[in-house]
């Protein structure tokens, strides 16, 4: 009798493992999603601003959380590796300028706001492609 | 005949402050920008839940004249009271930093000046308004500044209503690669959020500071259907926009001030601006409630003098509980947490113990000594139960899931 | 409804009833009741008890020792059940809220603390 429960739990465990592969994200594509995800919604607030449908103080509020979100995740995804070591390495030099763009947005006239906005659409791109990998 | 229907007016203006919060804000922000329209079902679920509940708790105070936690200590016992106490001081301390936070960042998006330096000065004016102001202006104030949230509704029509290709989302959610768990995550958060106990507590002390009575059943039906349900248009309002804005352009609504983007898109910086009043209003109000309720329920389990009409020193343990739990929330909120993940992480505990909070309702309301002949029906049993069950789901699932997603 | 003339009636009753002064006031719940015993073996309820111990006791025995250690009976009160006016979920006093220890934590903070504070309504 024992040995059909421990053999039911057995494939319990097993079952759960092979489900989890897709229940959930691992740690790197999760932080890679997020990461993403900042870096669009940056973008998309430096655009609205420079529009007009938001005003600057609205944007600059929004990169403060921008910020404080985004800060750490190069040393959060260098430990928690990828699978292809040229794709973290190619996502930590994406992420240095963009993070600049985050920590001085481009909030007037008196600068490059479209460098920026493609600096900031480059690492997006790179970090949600990573997280649907 | 007029003024009763004024009070109609005020009570549904009422509910609609309650059920939009920090947290919910929070939930069908993210619901709707991961997965289109495939959380609205949990909203609606949630909104039938707390229809329901809200009906009844108002119903059996009016008839009564006893409030929830009143009800709780003196029916079960000292023992059992501490149960749903302890479960509302953890979860509600977080959910109060958490509508802090929401209100600070309102005034940041309007100011550009940083939440974390409104955060000690919105603990004060939320403190202040507690102190003194009586309870009417507590509950209509930023409940009528709350309607505003029909703006997200012109927003939709703004931006020419559902897309076509959006609508099969409604019942079949596009799940990416690994998110199945988050979708549980949220749907979990979704309940808590929605199924606040906070409310409930909140709601029965108001009847009795407004001496509701047998013949305020109608007022309180008509308030828990009709406001409730006008909250619930507002949640839901907000995940269509966050599904129509936000899915597209892989912005996962992580922030609050990204998902204001999604009124900024048809109304520029107006659309922008309501948004952030619509944020403000609603975290007041949910601010004020959970700071009372906390108050509320400690006071009325240990027999304390307790009440909004009352002057301070006429309830000074009522008071001093209501100070002491908001510098509790400013000493979370200095740690810094974004409030959206406070929020989300808030309802994730509140979710976790929504059996203990809930299970008196099925012994109590269907007590003649309180109730007389108002007692509940069959069918609101079989509902009440349906609630539990699910509230039981509800926290099994939770806390593994924040785990396992990272807290979405 | 406990008639108070009844010679056994339900614990239960008693325990966790709010205590309301002839002036209005709520002055705290009934955590423990005090009773002596007649030689013909009943039990005459005496006393209502009011306290952190006593409410530490209702949750375990020994909480209620850790209690003791600590507060020493200095904020445990009782009321005789002679006081008692009118039984029921609420139970009704005789005396204004003044004239009980019970709830003097009230008038504390109020003349200690709150009034120290702008618009405390004083």
């Amino acid at each position: 009798m024992w040995q059909k429960i421990g053999m039911v739990l057995v494939l319990l465990v097993l079952f759960s493992l092979s489900t989890a592969c897709t229940f959930t994200e691992t740690a790197f594509t999760r932080t890679a999603n997020n990461a993403g995800s900042a870096f669009a919604a940056a973008e998309v607030t430096l655009t609205y601003a420079h529009e007009g449908k938001i005003t600057y103080s609205y944007a600059a509020s929004s990169v403060v959380i921008f910020q404080s979100e985004l800060s750490g995740t190069d040393q959060t995804l260098a430990a928690q590796g990828a699978a292809n070591i040229h794709t973290l390495q190619r996502l930590l030099a994406l992420f240095s300028p963009a993070i600049q763009v985050i920590d001085a947005p481009c909030l007037s006239n008196m600068c490059n706001w479209r460098k920026q906005r493609e600096i900031l659409n480059r690492a997006s791109q790179a970090f949600l492609q990573a997280g649907s990998s | 005949m007029k003024k009763q229907w004024l009070s109609i007016a005020l009570g549904i203006v009422t509910a609609t402050g309650g059920f939009l919060d920090a947290g919910t804000i929070a939930t069908a922000g993210e619901a709707g920008a991961k997965f289109g329209l495939g959380l609205i079902w949990v909203i609606l679920v949630a909104t039938i839940a707390i229809i329901l509940l809200v009906e009844m708790i108002g119903r059996f105070t009016a008839v009564s004249k006893k409030t929830y936690a009143e009800a709780i200590r003196e029916d079960f016992g000292f023992r059992f009271y501490l149960l749903p106490l302890s479960s509302e001081l953890i979860a509600e301390s977080l959910m109060l930093a958490a509508e802090l936070g929401g209100i600070s960042i309102a005034l940041s998006l309007f100011t550009g000046i940083s939440w974390h330096i409104f955060f000690p000065f919105v603990a004060l004016f939320i403190w202040i308004l507690a102190w003194r102001a009586p309870f009417d202006l507590i509950e209509n104030g930023p409940a009528l500044l709350g309607l505003v949230t029909l703006s997200f509704l012109a927003g939709i029509i703004a931006l020419g209503g559902i897309p076509a290709p959006l609508i099969p989302t409604l019942w079949h959610p596009s799940f990416q690669q690994g998110t199945v768990a988050e979708y549980l995550y949220l749907s979990a958060a979704i309940f808590g959020s929605t199924i606040s106990p906070y409310l409930l507590y909140f709601y029965s002390s108001g009847a009795r500071e407004e001496h509701w009575s047998g013949a305020s059943l109608l007022l309180n039906r008509v308030t828990a259907i009709v406001g409730m349900g006008f909250g619930s248009m507002g949640s839901i309002s907000l995940v269509v926009l966050a599904a129509i804005v936000l899915q597209p352009l892989n912005i996962s609504s992580n922030t609050l001030g990204e998902l204001g983007l999604v009124m900024a898109k048809p109304f520029g910086i107006v659309g922008s601006f309501l948004f952030a009043l619509v944020l403000f209003a609603t975290c007041t109000g949910a601010a004020l409630e959970v700071v009372l309720a906390i108050s509320y329920n400690i006071a009325q389990g240990f027999g304390w003098e307790w009440g909004e009409n009352k002057k301070p020193i006429e309830a000074a343990r009522f008071n001093l509980v209501m100070t002491i739990f908001l510098l509790i929330a400013v000493v979370i909120g200095l740690i810094g947490i974004d409030p959206l993940q406070l929020a989300l992480f808030a309802s994730t505990v509140i979710a976790l113990f929504l059996p203990i909070s809930l299970s008196p309702f099925l012994i109590l309301m269907n007590d003649p000594e309180y109730l007389g002949n108002k007692t509940n029906g069959r069918f609101t049993n079989i509902a009440m139960i349906g609630i539990l069950v699910l509230a039981f789901l509800v926290a099994i699932i939770s806390l593994p899931l924040a785990i396992i997603t990272g807290g979405g | 409804m406990i008639d108070p003339h009844d010679e056994v009636f339900s614990i239960r009753d008693i325990l966790d009833s709010q205590l309301l002064t002839s002036d209005g006031r709520r002055i705290g719940r009934v955590a423990d009741i005090s009773a002596e015993e007649h030689t013909d073996g009943s039990l005459k309820l005496t006393h209502l008890v009011v306290g952190p111990q006593a409410l530490a006791g209702r949750v375990n025995s020994h909480l209620r020792s850790l209690f003791l250690f600590f507060l020493r009976d200095r904020f445990e009160h009782s009321i005789p059940i002679s006081e008692v006016t009118r039984f029921g979920p609420t139970l009704h006093l005789r005396g204004k809220a003044e004239d009980y220890a019970v709830g003097q934590s009230e008038r504390w903070i109020a003349k200690h603390i709150l009034r120290w504070i702008p618009g405390n309504g004083r």
